[in-house]
């Protein structure tokens, strides 16, 4: 045989071998993350301004850069910083005690976990600029636990998010979150340590802060959505969430979603919207007819009006649940889903925002795909940010007082729910129809497949914030971005000794 | 190697089959469940791993497994085993294997957002099948003296 045929025989099919495995292994390499990181080390700056410091231009895609850290990182401020002034008293003073345990949900025990012994845990309520104190003691969550207070602008520091802005509290660990309750509205707490399996645990409550005027209706309710293992709830109980109400008497009902993806709210009877995550919609009317989309992590309050007749309303959380408002035993059928829902885009009446989107100083964009590649070392199809997978995704770079408008596009073939922390974005446009209703401010906007968002927010929460997906299956799965103000650092790392897992 | 390509691509038909078997018993199990009253939304598909609705949940997840990893991983091995396979045409239907193969999951996840793409994924299932099944079934025994197969004899380049 000669040298020629041995060449063809024994190399080119070992250096085609080589030419597959090669690029996959250099692929799995780069996606591996290393046993502690700052997510400061994580992808690329996007600074909004047209020019973006993109991973494959410098040749560095797939690694951790670590070039947020090198440069003046004596003058940078710390998350841990960010706090309320520490002399003032509080106003409402709560201790949480988290435990894993065992739940009985219906006729089931199930593994989950707690908040003073129930799950959901207790509703926080306060009024309007009350300073809230929680004391959270980790009693027994052995994976350790922080609590995120979804929806409220709290300072950076109390934002609760493992190995960003706190370490998780292990067993045994307390913590102490400070902050003052600024806007009136529907909230919740969650745990945002290993928050994929806590959360889905019941590792959660309500926070409701009411107006320092009151509200105007006679019934104020929460009902809390959420599936243990499959068991659909309303505030931990497999059954329908009877409210006594007098005929003539309006209810306030506060829904919120703390599974991971969209559900229905419909109604027996006409309603009208008073609010959506927290914000107070501007003049709702009423509303027959047509369901609306609570998505995962955010609250509607809704009104209802107990008929004349006596009769019930009920207000229905998907088709397994609902909350029957009006005297007992006035059962009427469960309504059927509507085929229409509302659209927020046109809803209620429009009115001047607190600043002028118009003249934004960022813009970004948050392009969802999905794509074959490694994350963390695994083979998969990811959700990619911009077309990039974790954790090389784009870290958003604000200064304080800037007017950041941010196109979201989905391009996934699935539903997201995007959540930011420490802020309220407005929606200005959805694929490319501008909004005409009521401002229609949210922290988590369900973004469907094929759906382009155009948003709007004021950079004026000084920090370092996720923004993220709040399916947290996918948020665990790499669906996870940060926005960042200039100047700041944060001095807690991704896994490390604290074995920080936000997700 | 002749062996190893002859099982692989055999391995790759059966996936096939098994995929097929496994989404039509989880649909199966779908329609029976809420047929006793179950609702199936966005919040059971989201829902806790360890939260089985009903026992026929678990096609949908092998479905998943089979088609993201073990049927991918398969159609690869088959086309590296390829290069070292003398045989005319081993490259090729390996080659062709593995572009079906990938097709099929980027259809499949297709279908998330554009159903019709189902149609597709079901039809290029039987094209996988059936060139797996015949990239296998082409695999001879190997040449013992005296009945040599030209087949095996001209993978071997003359020189």
């Amino acid at each position: 045989m000669t040298g020629s045929s041995r060449l063809t025989r024994f190399a080119l099919p070992v250096l085609a071998t080589a030419l597959i495995i090669a690029p996959l292994a250099w692929l799995w390499q780069a996606s591996r993350v290393p046993s502690a990181y700052s997510i400061m080390d994580m992808g690329y700056l996007d600074y909004g301004l047209g020019a973006t410091t993109d991973p494959n231009a410098g040749g560095h895609a797939g690694h951790m850069q670590g070039d947020m850290h090198d440069d003046q990182s004596a003058s940078r401020r710390l998350v841990s910083d960010m706090i309320v002034d520490p002399a003032r008293p509080a106003d409402v003073r709560v201790d949480l005690v988290t435990r894993q345990q065992m739940l009985t949900v219906g006729d089931r025990s199930i593994a989950g976990f707690s908040v003073n012994g129930t799950s959901p845990g207790p509703e926080i309520r306060a009024r309007q600029g009350q300073l809230i104190e929680v004391h959270l003691h980790n009693e027994s969550v052995a994976d350790g636990v922080t609590l995120h207070w979804h929806g409220v602008d709290v300072p950076n520091a109390m934002d609760g998010v493992a190995g960003v802005t706190q370490d998780a509290v292990p067993i045994g660990g307390e913590f102490t979150y400070r902050f003052v309750a600024k806007q009136a509205g529907s909230f919740w707490y969650h745990s945002h340590q290993v928050s994929n399996p806590q959360v889905a645990g019941g590792l959660l409550g309500s926070l409701v802060v009411t107006p320092r005027s009151g509200i105007a209706q006679h019934v104020d309710v929460t009902a809390m959505a959420h599936s243990y293992e499959g068991i659909r709830t309303i505030n931990g109980k497999a059954e329908d969430l009877r409210v006594p109400a007098q005929a003539g008497q309006r209810v306030r009902v506060r829904v919120t979603n703390t599974d991971n993806g969209p559900m229905k709210v419909w109604t027996s009877g006409p309603y009208r919207l008073l609010a959506v995550d927290g914000t107070d919609v501007h003049r709702p009317t009423e509303v027959s007819g047509q369901s609306v989309t609570l998505t995962a992590g955010a609250r509607l309050d809704l009104e209802v009006r107990v008929p004349d007749d006596g009769s019930e309303v009920r207000v229905q959380l998907s088709k397994s649940t609902a909350v029957v408002v009006g005297p007992r035993g006035a059962d009427v059928p469960a309504p059927a889903q509507p085929d229409a829902d509302l659209d927020l885009l046109s809803y209620g009446s429009p009115t001047a925002l607190s600043f002028d989107p118009t003249h934004a100083t960022r813009r970004f964009d948050y392009h969802i795909g999905r794509r074959p590649g490694f994350v963390k070392g695994l083979p998969g199809m990811w959700w990619s940010i911009n077309g990039h997978l974790f954790p090389n995704v784009p870290m958003y770079v604000v200064r304080q007082g800037d007017v950041v408008v941010m196109r979201i596009e989905n391009h996934s073939g699935e539903v997201h729910p995007m959540h930011l922390h420490g802020h309220h974005v407005v929606v200005l446009a959805r694929d490319d129809v501008a909004a005409t209703g009521s401002p229609w401010w949210v922290d988590s906007l369900n973004v469907l497949p094929g759906e382009t968002y155009d948003i709007a927010f004021v950079a004026n929460n000084p920090g370092i914030w996720m923004d993220h997906c709040h399916n947290l299956k996918h948020a665990a799965q790499g669906m996870v971005a940060h926005l960042m103000y200039e100047g700041f650092d944060t001095p807690y790392r991704i896994a490390g000794s604290a074995d920080n897992q936000p997700e | 190697m002749r062996t190893a390509y002859k099982v692989l691509a055999y391995l790759v038909a059966a996936e096939v089959a098994v995929q097929a078997m496994v989404i039509v018993w989880a649909i199966a199990g779908l329609g029976k469940w809420v047929d006793s009253g179950g609702v199936f939304d966005k919040a059971v598909i989201e829902g806790d791993d360890s939260a089985m609705p009903f026992p026929e949940v678990l096609g949908i997840l092998v479905h998943g497994m089979n088609g993201m990893f073990a049927i991918p991983g398969l159609a690869l091995l088959l086309l590296i085993v390829s290069f070292f396979t003398k045989m005319r045409g081993a490259i090729k239907w390996a080659v062709v294997v593995f572009v079906l193969v990938v097709a099929q999951g980027q259809i499949g996840f297709l279908g998330h957002d554009f159903p019709l793409a189902g149609l597709l994924h079901g039809l290029n299932a039987f094209a996988i099948f059936a060139v797996a099944l015949y990239a296998a079934r082409r695999v001879r025994p190997v040449i013992s003296v005296g009945e040599k197969q030209p087949d095996a004899h001209t993978a071997t380049p003359v020189s």
